[in-house]
């Protein structure tokens, strides 16, 4: 039995390379600085030959003399020597080991398969392994982090990553940090020398702390396991896939039509339908659909509102919304009537997409907005389309900053309200096409309005098109999932 | 199903050193698993020819048939909408000579009426093993490239996906009075073609291309079996 909880919340932590004070600075210094930083609660217990101190802790001369039984152990030593840092770390009674050390079978050199080869050999006495050449992991809720990520968030939340790559995995894990994403793990594993995509799977299926799953993958070991374990994870979580590196035919000289059809970029697509897992074409788009996934209530929506925006945001609404499989009915016309009451007049329009004529339109106006739309029982969700930006203009006929004059605290407290008295979720969009230096101003009062979106729980996306994309794959998992469940 | 007759075929194809099953051989393989091919009969001489083509029933369809021959209609080596015993013994020497130095036989089939052509076939993918693919057939196979695939071993809702992913599903209806096709008995071919790639290694691709619906009947016209390479020693 794998013991995971010893090894995202280890209490003694080895950290297997790292230089003393005034030495050069590895990956193990780095890694140590971080956790530090990331206020690990953990013991940590550096080591390398030499002796001395690091950062205010004693450097073991070797993992034996270490005076404690281990967690888990980082090791960032030279290839030729982790297979008997690994050793000494299983014996030590580690539950498991992150090697970030490169230099095995991704060189393809004999020594670096060989290598490899041993450090298989050891897992299987007892010790798993994450890695080799990995960024290994980071788990907000024990404050194990990589190396470059000693300012991730600590709070913890529904979703977990797994990728071979590690920059793929700390490009996701501080994106996350400002859309909004909560981690309960996410993992690196590198060349996946033991444990990686399928038993990792496996494991984010089972593990409480986790409700959505999102996984980069360049290629996997075992297409049979994989596809058992997947199809049977998707049925109880969603799982977002983003694969990379897709060829348009099989390489081999083939024969038939069919073959010479059945390249993996057709079919790592239908192997992935087939299992009802969540397929993403980029790193934002997974981003935003694990954002969707774990603010959303788990349910379709196929009627669905736009308030706000204007004119063509509203026609690029209908268009992507049709494209995600979702619709927005017509309101009637009493309750177009009703909710025009509350629009400036002439140029708003509640037919639905309801344009509300203009970017000031106060936030009580809103609120009774989405709660008359809301009474139409085929709307299931509503997306708010918010063209903050348009404040600046204000606050420079005032004389005041732009983040000073936009409501958008007030904003996010009458949505908050709305979604809690309706019951139904609000989506909120935040355009910003004035990014430039000389509106840094804007781009920082947007940053403020997410966040005080996010803290209320209410999703936000840059575009409407993200928006109705990420939202269309909720619609679509837990629709089919429902369907094949009946 | 059958799968021990099936072996048979494949065991004799290869005992023989060849790669590829000719379209006789590959129709008795899919017969054996219960898919549905056209009714024809193998001969190799005229008096066969015009036995067969008695039993067979106009009109009919005579095809050269080798395992040497992979595109059988940029030879002339297809005969269709024969009405005539005259016509098949005319057909049948014509055949014969167009395969001269290749040997084999003419194939000797009814003809199946239908305008809408699909394909179905089987491939072996690197990292998931055996998957299905389904699509529209003949000459739009390689133009539209309007396919879908799944991973076999399919399950019946695998197979309906299959069908309605395809952009021109539509051809599947009820479509300018023709009949809706039978997508229970599409599924089950889809499955069946699925089941031989799960249980015979040795087989490496299948081209069902065209397969004909007649009515609302789909039936195997032309088949393409590959069997993998066989190691050395």
């Amino acid at each position: 039995m794998t013991d995971y909880e010893k090894m995202f919340h280890p209490k003694k932590l080895a950290i297997v390379g790292v230089s003393s004070d005034g030495g050069s600075v590895g990956f193990g210094n780095g890694i140590l600085l971080a956790c530090q930083a990331m206020g690990y609660e953990g013991q940590i217990f550096p080591v390398n030959p030499k002796g001395g101190t690091f950062a205010g802790l004693t450097i073991y001369k070797r993992v034996e003399d270490i005076p404690a039984e281990l967690d888990f152990a980082v090791i960032s030593v030279a290839a030729r020597a982790v297979p008997d840092a690994l050793r000494a770390c299983r014996e030590k009674g580690a539950a498991g080991a992150e090697i970030i050390s490169s230099g095995f079978g991704e060189l393809g050199t004999a020594e670096g398969m060989a290598l490899e080869q041993q450090i298989r050999d050891i897992a299987a006495t007892g010790i798993r392994v994450i890695g080799p050449n990995c960024f290994g992991i980071y788990c907000p809720k024990s404050g194990l982090t990589f190396m470059p990520g000693p300012d991730l968030s600590r709070e913890s939340g529904p979703v977990a990553f797994l990728s071979q790559s590690g920059g793929m995995s700390i490009d996701f894990a501080n994106t996350g940090k400002w859309m909004g994403l909560r981690f309960s793990k996410v993992v690196s594993f590198g060349n996946g020398a033991d444990l990686r995509e399928t038993e990792l799977l496996r494991y984010f299926g089972d593990d409480p702390e986790t409700r959505v799953i999102a996984m980069y993958i360049e290629g996997i070991e075992d297409g049979e396991a994989f596809f058992r374990t997947i199809q049977s994870v998707s049925a109880k979580k969603p799982v977002i896939v983003y694969k990379g590196g897709l060829s348009a035919a099989g390489q081999r000289a083939v024969v038939s039509h069919t073959a010479s059809m059945g390249g993996s970029r057709v079919i790592w697509p239908a192997v992935l339908r087939q299992v009802r897992a969540v397929q993403v074409q980029g790193m934002m788009e997974m981003a935003q659909t694990s954002l969707a996934f774990a603010l959303l209530p788990e349910k379709t929506f196929r009627g669905i509102s736009v308030v706000g925006g204007g004119g063509a945001l509203g026609v690029a609404a209908c268009d992507a919304a049709e494209a995600a499989g979702m619709v927005l009915p017509l309101l009637p016309a009493d309750r177009k009537a009703l909710i025009e009451t509350f629009l400036p007049k002439p140029g708003s329009s509640a037919a639905n997409p309801i344009d509300v004529a203009n970017p000031y339109v106060p936030p009580k106006a809103l609120k009774e907005v989405l709660l008359r739309a809301a009474e139409d029982d085929r709307i299931e969700l509503q997306v708010m389309i918010s063209l903050l930006y348009h404040y600046k203009s204000m606050g420079q006929a005032m004389g005041k900053p732009v983040a000073e004059v936009t409501p958008y605290l007030e904003l996010a407290d009458v949505v908050h309200d709305a979604v809690n008295k309706t019951g139904k979720p609000v989506v909120l969009v935040l355009p910003n096409p004035r990014k430039g230096l000389d509106d840094l101003d804007i781009v920082e009062m947007q940053e403020q309005a997410r966040r005080a979106f996010l803290d209320r729980g209410i999703s936000v996306f840059d575009e409407i098109g993200d928006a109705l994309r990420a939202i269309g794959h909720v619609h679509a998992y837990y629709g089919e999932r429902n369907a094949k469940h009946e | 199903m059958n799968k021990d007759s099936a072996m048979g075929i494949i065991e004799a194809v290869q005992r023989e050193g060849r790669k590829v099953l000719s379209e006789y051989e590959a129709k008795r393989v899919l017969a054996s698993y219960g898919i549905p091919v056209t009714r024809e009969i193998l001969v190799g001489d005229g008096s066969g020819a015009a036995k067969a083509a008695a039993e067979i029933g106009y009109p009919l369809v005579m095809k050269g048939c080798s395992s040497e021959i992979a595109h059988k209609t940029e030879r002339g080596l297809i005969h269709v909408d024969i009405r005539s015993d005259a016509e098949v013994q005319k057909a049948f020497e014509e055949i014969m000579k167009g395969m001269d130095s290749q040997g084999g036989a003419v194939l000797i089939q009814e003809m199946i009426k239908g305008r809408r052509e699909l394909v179905m076939g089987l491939t072996r993918d690197d990292q998931f093993g055996p998957c299905v693919m389904f699509g529209l057939g003949g000459i739009f196979t390689e133009i539209l490239k309007d396919i879908s695939f799944r991973r076999a071993p399919l399950e019946k809702n695998d197979a309906l996906e299959m069908m309605r992913e395809i952009r021109g599903h539509g051809i599947l209806d009820a479509v300018r009075g023709m009949e809706a096709a039978d997508k229970d008995l599409l599924a089950d071919m889809l499955i069946r073609v699925g089941r031989i790639g799960v249980e015979i290694d040795q087989v490496q691709e299948i081209d069902l291309n065209p397969v004909i619906l007649s009515g609302s009947r789909p039936v195997v016209v032309d088949a393409l079996i590959v069997l993998k390479q066989r190691r050395a020693g």
